[in-house]
């Protein structure tokens, strides 16, 4: 059914003001950016820049770390966050309402004084060092900083927000009765929770770790910092290529193709999260 | 499930303090190590003072940068929640075609890695000398807001019966009075929630800043900067007072909402 013409523009008012901030700001800088990838220096379409990243050992290899230190980073998430949320789940209403906030809180602190505090934390001199040499554990401090190790602990630490308060709301509309319909039938606590309580999380868990997979692909502040400009990753990359030796049409077609990949798995996400949603 | 207290319960427990101790151990060490007296990070600090406050608002480069930071994040703030608030209201009351497009193009910086929007952003600015610009920043900074306002008013708005606007339009009020007399008033607790929460994202964006400010300092671009390059111990005043106006500002916000009866449906 065809609705009238007015029906069809009502409210567009409203929100071209947005749109046009939008469409000059936000979508022609990225639809420039995707052309550039695809323009040679004499003027034309071609693929070269594409074919120097495959022929480039080095981009290679940044690839390889930014997947291993995402997934890595991403598994800790969801192993720390898990819990959390599960825990969290059962506490009273009061005791529930403080731990929310002490998840929401950090998650709202500038992620720069978020990955800060793991130098100060994790440092030679630093707390947690400080007491690994005094119980005995160690002889020297650990290296935990300027390495791989300390840009996956800052990455968990940032982004575990991201998993646990989606999972933690999933998991309060998950109906008490029916584990209780499972106790009732003399089911052993470990087995509800395998066969009746995990199963149901499962999609949100899978939403939440492909969100959390997502910003680490694309991370940027926390690896440069924690990193020590030793842990290359696809973002430090882009830096490089604009700010330091500047490859636009290289650092275009690196943009667009984590572009691609994102929207990928971002639309991989919606599909999951629907299926929570309903 | 329920009753005493089992191995497993307990378990879960232990997991969920600990992960909330990861968290927030961090973050609470760094208030006590930005009264340290001492030049390095060593822990325990040696002794109290305020020499690392001081070494911050003593040093003009660092008053500039602040100063920065507040005008970008006043002005982006206000212009995403004036046009976000204006964006929300047409998509949920009008009946116009195409308006899920409009609403996932609304949302996309949160969605679009951000890296990705500093490329694009950088190249196409060149293109036009918005580089290194008040101008520049306040444009792209306004743009990475818009999803949270969109978010956060798209609820206030949903939420408020259109029906009572309507009284207003048949009692002879124009669109503009009915909002600013009805509607606004209503829901100001989530358009003042909307406002903070874009200021916030403005005051701390690092990303996009460090690639198109150019010589434009702002706080977190100048913290950046400096931490990559070595630790300065001025960095955990900094990181402290930033903490510290965020826990604040959250606190009123949420307060806020709270009195409106708007807290979870905002947050969740």
């Amino acid at each position: 059914m065809a609705k009238p013409i007015a029906e069809r523009r009502q409210g567009v008012g409203f929100i071209t003001p947005l749109l046009v901030l939008m469409l000059a700001a936000f979508n022609l800088p990225i639809l420039y950016m995707l052309t550039l990838g695809f323009w040679s220096k004499e003027g034309g379409f071609t693929f070269e820049h594409y074919a120097q990243l495959l022929d480039t050992p080095i981009y290679l290899r940044v690839l390889a770390n930014t997947m291993r230190v995402s997934l890595v980073a991403t598994l800790v998430n969801v192993a720390i966050g898990y819990p959390l949320a599960y825990w969290m789940r059962g506490l009273s209403p009061r005791a529930q309402f403080i731990a929310v906030s002490l998840v929401i809180v950090p998650f709202w602190i500038s992620i720069l004084v978020r990955t800060y505090a793991w130098i100060v934390v994790l440092g030679n001199n630093g707390m947690v060092n400080r007491l690994l040499l005094w119980s005995g554990m160690v002889d020297t401090p650990v290296s935990f900083l300027y390495n791989e190790l300390g840009v996956m602990i800052g990455m968990a630490n940032v982004l575990l927000p991201f998993l646990v308060l989606p999972l933690f709301a999933a998991m309060l509309r998950i109906d008490d009765r029916l584990m209780q319909a499972a106790a009732s039938m003399g089911a052993p606590n470990h087995t509800i929770f395998l066969k009746v309580f995990l199963p149901l999380t499962l999609p949100a868990l899978a939403a939440g770790t492909l969100l959390v997979f997502i910003l680490c692909l694309g991370f940027y502040v926390t690896p440069a910092i924690l990193g020590g400009g030793k842990v290359t990753m696809i973002s430090n990359l882009l830096d490089i290529l604009i700010n330091q030796i500047p490859r636009w049409e290289q650092a275009s077609a690196v943009s667009t193709l984590l572009l691609i990949v994102t929207l990928a798995i971002f639309a991989g996400y919606r599909a999951l999260d629907r299926k929570v949603g309903t | 499930m329920n009753g005493q207290p089992t191995w497993g319960t307990r378990l879960v427990a232990a997991l969920g303090i600990g992960a909330l101790a990861f968290l927030v151990l961090p973050l609470l060490i760094v208030v006590p190590m930005s009264f340290s007296s001492a030049r390095s990070l060593a822990f325990p600090p040696p002794g109290f003072s305020l020499r690392w406050y001081e070494t911050f608002f003593g040093d003009p480069s660092w008053m500039e940068a602040l100063w920065n930071s507040l005008t970008i994040a006043s002005i982006s703030s206000v212009c995403a929640t004036t046009l976000g608030g204006l964006a929300a209201y047409g998509l949920r009351r009008g009946t116009f075609r195409g308006r899920d497009v409009a609403e996932s193009n609304f949302m996309a910086p949160l969605i679009v890695p951000t890296i990705i929007a500093a490329v694009a952003m950088y190249l196409a600015f060149a293109g036009v000398n918005l580089l290194g610009t008040f101008l520049g920043l306040v444009i792209a900074h306004t743009v990475l807001s818009v999803p949270l306002v969109i978010m956060v008013l798209g609820v206030a708005v949903r939420s408020f019966d259109v029906r009572i606007e309507q009284v207003g339009w048949s009692l002879g009020g124009s669109w503009f009075y009915t909002a600013r007399t009805v509607l606004l008033p209503n829901i100001a607790p989530s358009v003042f929630a909307a406002w903070i929460f874009a200021f916030i994202g403005s005051f701390d964006e690092v990303i996009v800043t460090s690639f198109i400010g150019g010589t434009y300092e702002t706080i977190p671009k100048k913290m950046f900067n400096e931490l990559i390059l070595q630790v300065n111990p001025t960095i955990t005043a900094i990181a402290t007072l930033l903490m510290l106006f965020t826990v604040v500002t959250l606190a009123l916000t949420a307060w806020m909402l709270q009195r409106a009866g708007r807290l979870r449906s905002t947050l969740l």
